[in-house]
């Protein structure tokens, strides 16, 4: 998981960017649009079309859609993601009010911390909640919701914690002056400023629930699936293609719609957000105590399921043992390190390449780049479900073959993935004042010269950051992986999903240590993301 | 020599520059005066190749350069708001035309040195462009103007915003570096005194449209 689609901050300090400025060529851009379209044109489109058109009559269509249990499907996941976004919002409001409108020792230290469940992977957390739930809450909606919350805190923190930043206090100083008591001031002048970021922090929440794959299918049980769990069962489980792609292509219109949405939403947000604002003010004295609270229990819930984690992972049965960690060695273990860390690698280069020149035609090519921009957010539409099966129908036929080799899977991985980067990268790069690129230009600078030492120089954080975020991405990806990995060159989620499904204490606590190894992995990525989004800050400032 | 016949810019459906025609001789200082927003500061991008030209022409050294691109002009600007890479050293910055044409970088360092030292900056070679003041910045881009080697030097009013002790002393400075150099310049600037004193001659920018 990354940034959502409303969390890149609007950074440009530099003058806007004007594409009829004659000191840009349009000759890079154009030869990136081109690489861009094969590629996806390539490994999304065709792959989505193959789907629909070799697989799917429109007697297909009638027969799945006239199913009961179709629309059994579509209920549960729509209800299950509704509960999901309340219950997030409700666990996040109060870190979010500490944050959005505070500045206190340990802040960032804070902020970073709830950022940790988002970037991990939904296999380890689903894993981590079996660990802390007792035995009678495994495999009931509560852990389903409770495990999506902790996953989109920090969407809350980071899209309305981001909004309640640029509140200006005075507003509310001059409101309290004119005899408004605190609940009055918060229904009329702070909750208008918010609505719109709770409604986009919702909207993005909802869509990660809707498609969730892992959670459900871990926490889930048997009797729970949602559409995405169930386009997978119908295709690798049953056989029933036909079925899986018409469940495929009704996740993809409700997606779709929900993106339209968040569109919506956040173009509300950007015009809101040119409001004058003052730096967060310290806690109040009265208020201190529960502030320390609020710290304290995110924090605890944040962290406390990784420390099962590491718990679980040096318990066999019930005596505390390291023969867990021991069998680390063991080939199978040991394989799918090295499955996901060169499937992440390639994922990375791939990805971060693809993003690059994808924020290059947008952010050079006027109406042709804001296409492309649409067509990129469109990409996370496709559910990585959807995607491994579309790749599957098309390359695993015939000559190509490709699912006996290792790199299939981080094909699909940098499809999740770039469009997450281009989030990060399109804003940085808007932050390059025109006037760089017009110095270096008389300076004797050609096109590539300036993309090399303005564009790219400047972006260097932020493709470290794109570059972070695709490789946690795809170490953590499940739903794809899932369905394309072969027995041997199987990722780390696979397998603990595996061993979970499998009994026997051992084989449970080799399960939590494959989970451990992710967590710091992940963890160690978000630190790259984070100081690397802070120095992109910092050179968008300059 | 620079010859401008005749320019038309048009922005928006407004002709920011009508029919403006200037010759400069080499190594002739020469100001254009105006006040704000007349667009003195777009015939410096016209003539720097950093707007597109609707009408006229304009040669350097009796070579058409009009639909020449910026970076083959050979045209030296300094920006009002000096636009120093923020993301390169001091030496870098002053040494970049240099890079771009693939000077090494020990011989790049050497002429940024002798360039910093020339406007009064020995020993800034490894500094953040961040932590300079206002006038070093301002010595800084236009020391990196002119170690490129350009054929002409336009000047979009470099001095504004320095205290007034600052900007006589930089303005003493930059006439004598000038003057050494024989540089030719076109010096855009809404002080009248500042262009006195830095050129040969003083043109109302009114004056240069037909």
């Amino acid at each position: 998981m990354g940034e959502p689609l409303s969390m890149s901050k609007p950074l440009s300090r530099g003058e806007p960017v004007s594409i009829s400025e004659p000191v840009w060529h349009p000759a890079p851009a154009r030869v990136a649009l081109v690489v861009v379209s094969l590629w996806l044109g390539v490994f999304l489109v065709a792959p989505v079309l193959t789907m629909v058109g070799g697989f799917v009559a429109p007697s297909d269509i009638s027969r799945v859609l006239a199913l009961p249990s179709t629309w059994r499907l579509v209920w549960f996941s729509l209800w299950q993601s509704a509960i999901s976004v309340a219950v997030t919002l409700i666990v996040a409001a109060p870190v979010t009010w500490l944050i959005g409108l505070h500045r206190f020792r340990g802040r960032r230290i804070l902020r970073a911390t709830t950022t940790v469940g988002f970037l991990l992977p939904s296999v380890v957390v689903a894993t981590a909640f079996l660990a802390i739930l007792p035995r009678s809450l495994h495999y009931t909606m509560f852990a389903v919701v409770i495990a999506h919350a902790y996953f989109n805190i920090a969407v809350v923190v980071r899209v309305v914690g981001a909004r309640l930043e640029l509140l200006d206090i005075q507003l509310i100083n001059a409101a309290r002056t004119l005899g408004a008591p605190p609940i009055t001031v918060w229904r009329t002048i702070v909750w208008p400023l918010i609505r719109g970021a709770v409604a986009a922090a919702a909207a993005v929440i909802f869509l990660y629930c809707f498609t969730s794959f892992a959670v459900v299918r871990v926490l889930g049980g048997p009797r729970r699936s949602t559409l995405e769990s169930d386009i997978a069962l119908r295709a690798f489980g049953i056989g029933d293609i036909p079925a899986a792609t018409v469940l495929a292509l009704v996740q993809l219109v409700i997606v779709v719609s929900v993106i339209g949405v968040i569109r919506q939403l956040s173009g509300r947000e950007q015009g809101l957000s040119r409001l004058a604002a003052l730096p967060p003010t310290a806690v109040a004295h009265r208020q201190r105590l529960f502030a320390c609270c609020v710290a304290i229990a995110t924090a605890t819930f944040v962290l406390l399921p990784i420390a099962a984690l590491l718990w679980r992972s040096v318990q066999v049965g019930d005596t505390l043992s390291l023969a867990a960690w021991r069998t680390m060695y063991d080939s199978s273990l040991a394989a799918s390190l090295w499955a996901s860390a060169r499937t992440a690698l390639l994922a990375g280069v791939l990805g971060v390449a693809l993003a690059v020149l994808t924020t290059l035609a947008v952010v050079r090519l006027g109406a042709i780049g804001r296409l492309i921009d649409m067509f990129s957010i469109v990409a996370l539409a496709v559910s990585p479900v959807t995607l491994g099966l579309g790749l599957m129908l098309t390359f695993d036929i015939g000559w190509f073959d490709w699912r006996a080799k290792w790199w299939f899977v981080a094909l699909a991985h940098t499809l999740v993935a770039f469009p997450l980067a281009v989030r990060v990268l399109v804003p940085a790069w808007r932050t390059t004042p025109i006037g760089m690129h017009q110095a270096a230009a008389v300076l004797g600078a050609g096109e590539l010269r300036r993309l090399v030492d303005i564009d790219l120089r400047r972006m260097r954080p932020a493709i470290v950051a794109s570059l972070g975020l695709i490789i946690a991405v795809s170490l953590g990806e499940f739903g794809a992986a899932s369905l394309m990995s072969r027995a041997g060159g199987e990722t780390m989620p696979v397998v603990i999903a595996r061993l979970l499904s499998r009994t026997g204490d051992l084989v449970r606590a080799q399960a939590f240590v494959l989970a451990s190894l992710l967590v710091v992995v992940c963890i160690a990525a978000l630190v790259l993301v984070e100081s690397a989004l802070g120095r992109s800050d910092r050179v968008a400032r300059r | 020599m620079l010859h401008v016949a005749d320019l038309v810019v048009v922005r928006d459906g407004h002709r920011v520059l009508d029919g403006v025609s200037l010759v400069v001789q080499p190594g002739e200082r020469v100001a254009v005066h105006g006040p704000s927003g007349c667009g003195k500061t777009t015939l410096l991008h016209a003539i720097a190749g950093l707007v597109h030209i609707d009408a006229g022409s304009i040669s350097l050294n009796h070579h058409d350069v009009t639909h020449t691109r910026a970076h083959q002009r050979g045209v030296g600007l300094v920006f009002q708001d000096d636009q120093l890479f923020a993301h390169l050293d001091v030496a870098d910055n002053v040494s970049y035309a240099l890079r771009v044409r693939g000077v090494a970088k020990r011989e790049r360092f050497s002429v940024a040195q002798e360039w910093l030292e020339r406007v009064g900056l020995s020993g800034f070679q490894h500094r953040r462009t961040a932590s300079l003041s206002g006038g070093e910045a301002k010595r800084v881009a236009l020391a990196r103007t002119l170690a490129g080697g350009p054929n002409i030097v336009l000047l979009d009013e470099p001095l504004n915003g320095l205290d007034d002790e600052l900007h006589d002393q930089l303005l003493g400075d930059v006439r004598s570096l000038f003057e050494q150099l024989g540089t030719t310049v076109v010096h855009v600037t809404h002080d009248r005194a500042e262009g006195a004193a830095l050129c040969h001659r003083s043109i109302e920018f009114a004056t240069l449209s037909a």
